[in-house]
């Protein structure tokens, strides 16, 4: 499958999923997954999504500006750059973000998230 | 290689071979991903043809949406850019180990000030680390945006 359609419909899952319901990611990381959330460290699947969850938000949106894709070597895992904005309920302005995903592959043919890391961009 | 860069190569190097605990893995992770971005921006802000040899035959870039491989068209890209002197300032650095042995992901977010102009320019970019055959590392991937207002 051509790796920018994989690339794009990872995104298009991934924040589709954190807009509705962040518990719904759990099948996105494994335990051996890292997240580090605004210089935050959070290790393990259970870890990170406990801390997504507990966000001091309910109601999100993110809209993605851009998307890059490479192939990360020979383990034919696949890096993901995203860049885009999130709205929370009741902020009158979106904040920007940047966010990279390390995509690897599950034995089952679809891909888990082996590192994220999340950034708000300020002005 | 001079001064502060062959510094920068020692930690890594040093680093990379330390044979650390789990726990000081972070750490570890941490320091080189630190070197190396104040090693790559400094080569990049005062030599930024030497930045050849941060890069392999299977580098890639992709700069602003635009793809390439190798050492010499990602050199190429970076020594036309359409500017001489320039300056990063990084605001964050986070890093993370990668699935690849020894491997190191690194992201950054800073700015980017140009001559002439009145606004530094705001970017993020990641880097995925490789250890090389010499002993320290390469640049496998690496990708750069500028982060509009």
């Amino acid at each position: 499958m051509d790796p920018d359609a994989v690339a794009k419909a990872f995104v298009e899952h991934y924040y589709t999923t954190f807009d509705m319901d962040r518990s719904g990611l759990s099948n996105l990381y494994q335990d051996n997954s890292m997240l580090t959330f605004e210089g935050q460290k959070i290790q393990g699947n259970a870890n990170i999504v406990a801390k997504l969850v507990s966000l001091p938000f309910t109601q999100c949106k993110h809209t993605i500006t851009t998307v890059d894709c490479q192939p990360s070597g020979p383990a034919a895992g696949m890096l993901v750059f995203v860049s885009g904005t999130l709205q929370l309920a009741g902020e009158q302005h979106g904040l920007k973000f940047s966010q990279m995903f390390h995509l690897m592959p599950t034995p089952q043919g679809s891909f888990y998230v082996f590192n994220d890391i999340f950034r708000l961009n300020y002005a | 290689m001079e001064g502060r860069d062959l510094l920068a190569y020692e930690i890594y190097i040093y680093v990379c071979y330390s044979g650390r605990s789990t726990g000081e893995m972070e750490e570890q992770v941490e320091t080189v991903g630190k070197a190396f971005v104040d090693h790559y921006y400094h080569l990049f802000d005062n030599d930024r043809p030497s930045l050849t040899s941060l890069y392999q035959p299977m580098s890639m870039l992709s700069f602003e949406g635009q793809r390439l491989e190798g050492t010499e068209n990602i050199c190429n890209k970076l020594n036309q850019l359409p500017f001489g002197q320039c300056h990063h300032a990084i605001s964050t650095i986070d890093a993370q180990p990668s699935s690849f042995p020894g491997g190191i992901m690194v992201f950054v977010s800073g700015s980017l000030q140009l001559p002439g102009q009145d606004y530094p320019l705001r970017f993020s970019q990641m880097f995925h680390l490789i250890p090389a055959a010499e002993g320290n590392f390469f640049i496998q991937n690496d990708i750069f945006r500028l982060n509009y207002g």
